[in-house]
Order: structure tokens, then sequence, then C-alpha cells
């Protein structure tokens, strides 16, 4: 079964795929939104996503490293990751201290960042092409570009948020 | 050297599990064991620690099972050994002080 979903959030995506496990479909793969869901037992696996921290290098260690600690690596795409353990292997978070937490926040943080400047300087590409030529089409470019862009602020703010959640909590 | 004081929790374990050669499921399951199931480090938290410690020189790379499967051991170092003691020292310092406490509950 495939379904198309796009989240801001990691925590709620996790939460999804969690139900999805308890109702029998465990996600085989991950592309572009597009979610691959294959039939298992009822809450059969525990589901973790992930961000690494570097483009390439880290990809090959960090999967021998979750596979040798149990832990499956479902699915990679670009540099995130889906992870999963059998329920009946006991709980499973891939981050268990504040510390930790906080940086996983923070690297997806900055990841969306990255992407936001780039979006506003298309952003702005796009608008001086609108103005320039006065075609629709560059109108329209810039709205979807737009509203790409508040997505991603809207994912940096809830990271920040997160961030300054568990700093309080500390 | 100091200002890496206090250590984490994590790091303090973590540090403790590899002061003989021990490998990432290895680390997690002794420190569980040895804090009764108190502290569970999460695969994520023990590789960012363990990369952190690894470029601190606090740890290093002891083997990796080319043979079998890639499983990495790590070691602590001098460098890890010396911080661990000071750490030690400062939670000595905090029981002591604590004494103060006494008589009062």
């Amino acid at each position: 079964m495939k379904k198309f979903r796009l989240y801001y959030d990691k925590d709620r995506e996790q939460d999804w795929l969690q139900k999805m496990s308890s109702e029998g479909w465990a996600l085989k793969k991950f592309f572009l939104g597009v979610y691959t869901f294959v039939p298992c037992k009822p809450g059969e696996y525990i589901y973790q996503i992930d961000l690494l921290e570097n483009w390439d290098g880290d990809k090959e260690d960090f999967a021998a490293f979750m596979e040798d600690s149990g832990v499956e690596v479902v699915s990679q795409w670009y540099r995130w990751v889906f992870l999963r353990k059998k329920a009946e292997d006991g709980p499973f978070e891939m981050y268990t201290d504040v510390e930790s937490k906080i940086n996983q926040y923070n690297r997806i943080k900055n990841f969306f960042l990255a992407a936001l400047i780039l979006e506003i300087g298309c952003f702005f590409i796009e608008i001086n092409a609108a103005l320039q030529t006065n075609r629709p089409l560059f109108w329209i470019f810039a709205i979807l570009i737009g509203i790409v862009a508040i997505a991603f602020l809207r994912i940096v703010w809830r990271c920040q948020w997160k961030i300054e959640q568990l700093q309080r909590g500390k | 050297m100091d200002n890496n004081l206090p250590l984490t929790e994590a790091i303090f374990y973590i540090l403790l599990a590899v002061r003989k050669p021990n490998h990432g499921y290895g680390i997690i399951q002794e420190v569980s064991e040895i804090t009764g199931g108190r502290v569970v480090l999460g695969p994520g938290t023990l590789y960012g620690a363990i990369n952190s410690l690894l470029s601190k020189k606090w740890i290093m790379l002891y083997s990796e099972d080319v043979a079998s499967r890639k499983k990495k051991e790590y070691l602590i170092t001098k460098e890890g050994i010396e911080v661990f003691l000071k750490e030690v020292k400062r939670l000595e310092e905090l029981v002591r002080n604590a004494k103060l406490m006494e008589g009062l509950a």
C-alpha cells in the first residue's frame, strides 16, 4: 500500500507510522513524500525518524552502528533515515537524554533553515522575473515558492519551540 | 580541561563501559545492567556521544572486526581516564558536602 503525505513535524510523522504499525501496516520505503507499507502483525514495530549530520560519509557508519545495536534501518532518503525495532524487544527511543534531543532538533532546524534561505532566494528571483516579463506563470511560481518557504519557516519555528521546551525542562 | 565538567550521565557511563574494549550494543547493555535499568542509552544518543568522544580523543577505536561483521570496539584513552577521574573527584566532593544536610530529614 502506498500513501502520500507531507509532514511538518517528524514527531507527528513518527506517531503516524506508529499508528500504521498498530493497524498492521509496516513502513518499508519512503521517497519524496510517498510512504510504502507492507502488512505486519499489529503493533509489531516501533518506528523512529532521524536526520544525519553529514551528506554522505556518515551513512554507512551510522547504518552499521544501528544494525549492531539491534536497530533496523528501514529506509534512507537523502539525510533522512527511518529506523525500527520489534516492539517485543522492549522500548525504542533514539535519543534518551535532553542534550542529544536538543542536538537532533538543532540538526533538523538547521537543515530547514538552509532550505528556507534557498527558497527565499528563489522567491525573489521569481518575483523579479514576474515584474520584468509580466507573465502570469512567474507569479504562480512565486506564490508556490512562497507557500513552501512559509512551510519551512513553520518547521524551523517548531524546532526552536521544542528546543526551548527541552531547555526549560532541563 | 575543566570546562568539560560536569560530564553528562550518558558520557559518564559510556566512559565507564569502555574501560575495557566494548562495542555499541555492549555499552548499552552494560550501562543498563549496572544502573539497574535506570539509564538505558538510546542508540542515537550513543552514536552521537561516541563520535564526540572520538573527536575529543577520550576514547579510541580499538578494533574493527572485518572478518565477521563491522562491529567496532572502543576503548578509553589516557585522556579519557583523566577526565573521568576528575569527574569522580567532583562527585565525591558533592557527596561529602551533602552530609551537611544530615539530621535535617
